[in-house]
């Protein structure tokens, strides 16, 4: 019986002793945007890359990140048996006792009523996603499953849904290049997704007129034709403007219109009487008459309301004026990390099966059914924050969640608490700690599955070595698990488990999983135009209130605490010395408010909001407005209380 | 003394000899790779060799500069540490290189040999012998006939090949090119004088057919060398550049590095990397200090080391070979015909 629920995966790729293997084409690991490259390896260790010129996404361009993704898999602190802690202490087990011991607590848990928790990640892949989300919704039975990155993601699919009916954008990078015009909903592409800003910089130089709307200067906006400053954290008070502007121009889409019937006029009525900057009617003029135009919307930090209406905002000023869906014409949502959009897809998620498909939907959850011998649980989860406080148990697949969510000492001290933490990952991270099993798995470098672009590109992921020591591919460990737990589930290979979400997902997605090339999918169903015939109303933005200050972080994913950045030694340098310089985190002001505080570079000024304070060092930046406050999002430990639990918050600054 | 006398083979007999090599050496040329990319690799076969076709991305510097290039091993011993030195020393052919590629492992080994000479490097390259094929069209970004790197080579080369139809015409250009030849002397013939001939005629087309527009440097190297770059134009120019270090890791010439131990099996190996000085920590000092800190500061120095005439003198040679990869992957639009123009003209359009 048990041997039936042997773990699987143990093909080795290593190449002979000291010799080279082939170069194995793979997909980066690093941002969402999903370039291809070779892995290089000798001796059973990743040594290089070479990016593939023919890649449809990267084109032989990769970022820094890109040309150092070897080092991470072959220099950084790898899991390689499986941990059982005992009396306290982490103590190496056999593969039997591991997952026996993990899936024997995980089932007495769930026979007590107790909630248990299962994250995901953008760190893994398409398939170690959707065997969670099984694990979850079907062996154990918890609608509490989804991704520490979700909550700044899926409101932007939302908004996209509320106007689209479908949780997408539409084209891709490399459509960027040809855009007339660009509207960037700035957070900071040229370091958050080098790709996309690479893109935009070309565009630049063929003279595409470029905007961004943003509430802290960047690369971007120094590369702009109008930089259109938005008030911290609330972008949306411009986009909403600009739908506004781009409908005055008059110059719209007729079949939308027509399309939209009533609604559309609800939706002009809604937006009359909006006033309108010379600035944004400028931008809103350029974009309408664009032949292709393109929008980006960066990872914003921002309450998830404000981020479901500013999708909403931009779909429908591409649906009115003609540009959704339009060839040439991409709409983007860029999620923070690598797999992101995957692991919402196949159903990582609070309030989705996989597929999106709506937790109320009875089709689907009789599909799961069949494919899973059980019913999906089917309430709404709780966000990952809220999962870890109210859960005595966890499963968390490739990630740490103390350094990927904005309340990182909250999800460390939950964790804590908890009775069982089941964590499976490549590297060591700070879970470990924490963690009751500990299930070691391959890297990407020594994986086989897919990914998910941020243009809904499926990307394979391809192992070039095999694992160190006793680790096994996520799918596999994960298939091993739910063969305990049961239903019986049997997994041959990455591919296997892919076939199944193809059976999971809604008819109209499943072709995309089943017909995989060699670099990949690109999403079918996408461009087939506006579905819904309702375009209105937008909501106007709440006036910001006057403050002082303000604070916000600035990002939303620590990228130095990323396994692949902090065991590389090429990317870690920064983050490490940022880290050595201010290990209790630095504030940036202006000029002028260090001038009006009477204090220097690196003086001490205390941040006070309702919810707390914090003191930190002050550090001078040319180009941020007087009023505005970044808190780096890397250091938040030590400047949490100031924001008291926001990403943007009303502070009072003093000299300490 | 090899003899300079140029030879022909036919290409009928080109895989038996890419056969003879590979038993006395590895042997990597550009290959097909999974998705249709040209790789340089090692072969398994003479039928893997991919003649024509794109530059490979990567230059030949992977086979004498290894992105992660083991450099010394160290263990526990009886008496306290261990350290041994670590040599590649593996018989190597590069076939099927380019001119600027031969230009360009010329230029490294030159860099590695003169102040303290490096013996990783020089061991590793003492090992290698290239087989270069001369081009008799410039290939869609390259512009070697500025760099004096092509499109023919003459010199620095160990075998030079021209593609004179249905035969190659290999010119010796060292002993060990010429050690190359000699065991398999049955494969090829003298050269005939028409033969000769042929092959400076495709030269005389292949200069010709890069037109007048390709990259002038002489100006851009007044101007470096003198400072007389506004600050504002490499603010400019700057604002194009997302710091990648593909420019420099593509880059034939260009051998930054950073080192760090990595613990294999007990021990650790002292590995050097490639590096970028386009990156922000390649000069953050322990200090926090950096002094080039500002992004324009990373891409003044690489452009001044490139092709001011303070490093033309040491190196004697720009530091580009013009090869165009840097065009080619650059993920924004700063890369080195683009810049030389902008210097040269004290003007940016990227």
């Amino acid at each position: 019986m048990r041997r039936a629920h042997a773990i699987r995966g143990r093909r080795r790729v290593t190449g002979r002793e000291g010799k080279a293997v082939d170069p194995v084409l793979t997909t980066c690991p690093f941002c969402p945007c999903g370039c291809g490259f070779y892995l290089l390896a000798r001796e059973g260790r990743t040594e290089g890359v070479i990016p593939s010129a023919s890649d449809p996404v990267s084109r032989g361009r990769l970022c820094a990140r890109g040309w150092a993704s070897h080092e991470a898999p072959a220099w950084g602190e790898r899991l390689t048996e499986p941990l059982l802690r005992h009396d306290g202490r982490m103590r190496p087990v056999s593969w039997e006792t591991a997952l026996d011991a993990a899936a024997g607590s995980l089932a007495a848990m769930r026979r007590a009523g107790r909630t248990i928790g299962v994250l995901g990640s953008a760190r893994a892949t398409n398939e170690e996603n959707y065997l969670a989300v099984r694990m979850a919704r079907g062996a154990l039975q918890t609608p509490h499953v989804g991704t520490c990155l979700s909550p700044a993601y899926q409101p932007l699919l939302d908004g996209l849904h509320d106007v689209t009916e479908r949780h997408a954008g539409s084209g891709g990078v490399a459509d960027l290049e040809g855009c007339d015009v660009i509207v960037l909903v700035e957070g900071d592409v040229a370091v958050t997704h080098p790709q996309v800003a690479g893109a935009i910089v070309r565009a630049r130089k063929a003279g595409c007129r470029l905007v961004t709307i943003g509430a802290v200067a960047s690369q971007m906006t120094r590369l702009a034709t109008l930089a259109i400053a938005a008030p911290p954290g609330r972008e949306r008070a411009v986009t909403f403007e600009l739908a506004a502007a781009a409908l005055a121009t008059g110059r719209l889409d007729t079949a939308t219109i027509v399309a939209a019937g009533e609604t559309f006029d609800e939706l002009r009525r809604s937006l009359a009487g909006v006033e309108v900057s010379k600035a944004v009617a400028r931008a809103a003029g350029w974009y309408a008459q664009a032949q292709r135009a393109g929008i980006v919307v960066a990872p914003l930090v921002g309450d998830a309301t404000d981020l479901r209406r500013l999708a909403g905002d931009v779909a429908t000023l591409a649906a009115a004026t003609g540009h959704l869906d339009r060839d040439g014409s991409p709409l983007l949502m860029l999620p923070a990390r690598g797999n992101l959009r995957g692991a919402c897809e196949v159903g990582a998620s609070s309030a989705f099966l996989p597929g999106f498909a709506p937790l109320s939907d009875e089709k689907a959850a009789s599909r799961l059914e069949g494919v899973w011998g059980v019913p999906p649980a089917r309430e709404t989860g709780l966000d990952a924050t809220a999962m870890l406080s109210a859960a005595r148990g966890a499963v968390i697949v490739a990630e740490d969640p103390s350094v990927v969510l904005p309340a990182g000492a909250l999800a460390r001290e939950a964790l804590g608490r908890m009775e069982c933490v089941v964590l499976l990952d490549a590297f060591a991270t700070g879970a470990l700690e924490l963690a009751t099993v500990v299930l070691p798995i391959a890297s990407f470098a020594e994986n086989d599955g897919t990914v998910t672009g941020l243009d809904g590109r499926l990307r394979r992921v391809r192992a070039a070595v095999g694992p160190p020591g006793m680790a096994r591919p996520g799918w596999a460990v994960l298939g091993a698990m739910l063969g305990r737990l049961g239903p019986a589930a049997e997994y041959e290979s990455a591919e296997g488990v892919r076939r199944e979400i193809a059976r999971a997902v809604p008819p109209d997605a499943a072709p995309r999983w089943r017909e995989l090339d060699q670099v990949g999918v690109a999403p079918k169903g996408e461009r087939n135009g506006l579905r819904r015939r309702s375009l209105g109303p937008l909501t106007p933005c709440e006036p910001v209130e006057p403050a002082p200050f303000v604070a916000l972080w600035n990002g939303v994913f620590d990228w130095g605490r990323d396994p692949l950045v902090r065991y590389s030694p090429t990317l870690c340098r920064e983050s490490v010395a940022q880290r050595k310089l201010f290990p209790g985190g630095f504030v940036e002001l202006s000029k002028e408010a260090m001038e009006r505080l009477g204090v220097r570079q690196g003086w001490p000024v205390r941040l006070k909001s309702a919810g707390g304070e914090a003191v930190a060092p002050a550090l001078m930046r040319a180009d941020l407005a007087a009023g505005v406050v970044v808190v780096p999002f890397a250091l938040r430990d030590g400047l949490a209380p100031a924001m008291g639990g926001r990403s943007v918050a009303s502070v009072a600054v003093e000299r300490a | 003394m090899h003899s300079n006398a140029a030879r022909t083979i036919g290409k009928e007999r080109m895989r038996e000899w890419i056969g003879r090599l590979m038993e006395r050496a590895e042997v990597l040329a550009p290959t097909s790779a999974r998705a249709g990319d040209i790789i340089l690799r090692r072969i398994s076969s003479p039928l893997e060799v991919q003649w024509g076709g794109d530059i490979p991305l990567l230059p030949p510097k992977q086979a004498v500069l290894p992105q992660t290039d083991p450099l010394v091993s160290i263990g526990r011993g009886p008496g306290g540490f261990v350290v041994e030195p670590v040599y590649d020393e593996t018989p190597r052919v590069l076939f099927g290189l380019r001119s600027c590629d031969v230009k360009g492992i010329e230029f490294l080994t030159r860099v590695h040999e003169y102040d303290l000479a490096d013996a990783a490097y020089l061991r590793r390259a003492a090992a290698v012998t290239s087989v270069s094929v001369a081009c008799v069209a410039p290939c869609a970004f390259g512009f070697c006939i500025c760099c004096d790197a092509g499109p023919f080579l003459a010199d620095s080369f160990d075998v030079q090949l021209t593609d004179l139809g249905d035969r190659f015409l290999a010119e010796v250009g060292s002993e060990k090119g010429g050690r190359l030849l000699e065991p398999s002397a049955d494969l090829f013939r003298t050269g005939r004088a028409d033969e000769v001939a042929l092959r400076h005629e495709l030269e005389e087309a292949a200069k010709r057919a890069f037109g007048p527009e390709t990259c002038h440097f002489a100006s851009a190297m007044r101007r470096v060398s003198v400072g007389r770059v506004s600050a504002e134009l490499w603010d400019e120019i700057a604002d194009t550049c997302l710091e990648c270090g593909a420019c420099n890791f593509v880059c034939p010439t260009c051998y930054c590095f950073s080192v760090k131990d990595q613990a294999r099996d007990g021990r650790w190996v002292r590995c050097r990397t490639w590096d970028s000085c386009q990156f922000r920590a390649f000069t953050l000092e322990a200090s926090g200090h950096n002094p080039r800190e500002a992004h324009r500061e990373r891409v003044k120095r690489r452009f001044f080391h490139k092709v001011s005439a303070q490093y033309f003198r040491r190196d004697g040679a720009v530091g580009c070979v013009g090869c165009g990869r840097c065009v080619k992957v650059c993920l924004g639009t700063s890369d080195m015909p683009a810049v030389v123009a902008a210097i040269r003209k004290g003007e940016w359009h990227g």
